[in-house]
């Protein structure tokens, strides 16, 4: 039987979520019986190549996010949605209700600790922030979302070990739902 | 003057008191039907939108709460299409106001969520609004959070109706629609509010809260209101 190729990518979020998948535990076995985790931030690998499935956990913040989900959305067969911030944006677009501009200010400059003394980067090699944060299925077609902050460990390992089996999970059916 | 009558509901036949409304004998013969604005013992208004139901022989919806038996009516509460707008209903929630069930005070016990997970909610198809809200701490043991209200109104109508006190009221339309203390002032200078908690009781998310709790911590008791709203029924 061919392996499946599996990835799991880290965007806007706070990584709580693949904190989540390592507490599948030994489970992980299982998976590796089946799919090889060719590209994650667990494992090396510099490019992300042609896969099966990629868990993409965070909501997209930035011009850099965005060309990474379109790439990964390229190469992907099934896109999952990994947790809330990549279903609804969650914390992370907690900024939305303010202007950038003011949410740069309140980091660099005003906040108590930079002592008025703070600036606003603006290297040019840094990603530049998108006024909104967005839910991934705003910018690309995901092909399934798990929701959670974070996720269940049961709730990925079901979804995980649903799609290697070529079959397709329902959360709803399976009583796994969770927000928040 | 009461009178008896037969409907069906979903191919259920079923004797009800002509008083009642679709939902409340629906609710006596174990028939589910969703709903948010309701909350027995208060005013049903049909303000969400949740419990429309088929009735046959008209191309509308009607709203369960809002709309009595009649002899020989036939409901249907579980059609494709009901479910459909259930589900639109529920995801327009989440989309209109910032519901972070994260980092919430109501998160596990919340009327929202378990909607979302009672429709099969796994993501939310509508573009958020965003929108910037307001959050009145003013008040020395509640806390009023716009992000987080549905417009259900069951605040309002437990201020007014069992508390008599009258301090909350709606203002605005459509999306912009808030709920107002008095004239539209700080909770903590409200004048009417007799800091009863009723309406945090009442409420089925997490904008109402008490300052002595933390996320996740959040244990309300509706039926309360419910409870309270029967004693009263009583003749002693």
């Amino acid at each position: 039987m061919n392996k499946k190729k599996l990835a799991t990518v880290w965007l806007g979020g706070c990584s709580g979520c693949h904190m989540s998948l390592l507490d599948i535990d030994e489970r992980i076995l299982d998976v590796a019986k089946l799919a090889d985790i060719v590209k994650s931030p667990v494992v090396d690998g510099k490019d992300f190549p042609e896969v099966d499935i990629a868990l993409v956990e965070g909501s997209v913040t930035s011009d850099e996010h965005l060309a990474e989900l379109l790439h990964i959305r390229k190469n992907t067969k099934t896109l999952i949605a990994f947790g809330d911030c990549a279903a609804m944006t969650n914390v992370t677009g907690m900024r939305n209700y303010f202007d950038l501009k003011d949410v740069f200010e309140t980091s660099y400059v005003n906040s108590i600790s930079n002592d008025q003394e703070g600036e606003v980067p603006d290297n040019p090699y840094l990603l530049r922030l998108h006024d909104k944060v967005l839910p991934l299925q705003e910018c690309v077609p995901v092909d399934f979302v798990i929701p959670g902050c974070p996720p269940n460990a049961d709730t990925i390992f079901y979804v995980l070990f649903e799609f290697l089996n070529d079959r397709t999970p329902n959360l709803s059916e399976a009583k796994k739902l969770k927000y928040g | 003057m009461m009178a008896l009558v037969t409907i069906y509901i979903d191919d259920k036949k079923i004797i009800a008191n002509s008083e009642k409304t679709i939902l409340e004998v629906a609710r006596e013969n174990n028939i589910e039907i969703l709903t948010m604005c309701h909350l027995k013992g208060l005013t049903d208004v049909g303000a969400c939108r949740l419990c429309m139901v088929e009735l046959e022989g008209s191309p509308k919806l009607f709203s369960a709460c809002t709309t009595k038996v009649a002899e020989n009516m036939i409901v249907t509460t579980n059609s494709e299409r009901i479910k459909r707008y259930q589900r639109i209903t529920t995801e327009l929630f989440f989309a209109e106001r910032n519901h972070i069930c994260a980092v919430c005070v109501s998160n596990g016990a919340c009327e929202l969520q378990n909607l979302g997970y009672k429709v099969g909610m796994e993501a939310i198809r509508y573009p958020h609004l965003f929108p910037q809200c307001d959050v009145d701490t003013s008040h020395p043991l509640y806390v009023m959070d716009q992000n987080r209200c549905i417009s259900c109104s069951r605040c309002i109508r437990a201020c007014a109706e069992v508390e008599g006190a009258y301090n909350w009221d709606m203002m605005g339309r459509g999306y912009q629609i808030r709920v107002i203390s008095d004239f539209n002032t700080p909770w903590g200078e409200s004048t009417t509010c007799t800091s009863c908690g009723k309406c945090l009781q009442a409420c089925p998310t997490g904008a109402l809260w008490a300052k002595s709790i933390v996320q996740g911590q959040q244990d309300k008791h509706p039926e309360f209101i419910t409870d309270l709203m029967e004693r009263r029924k009583m003749k002693l």
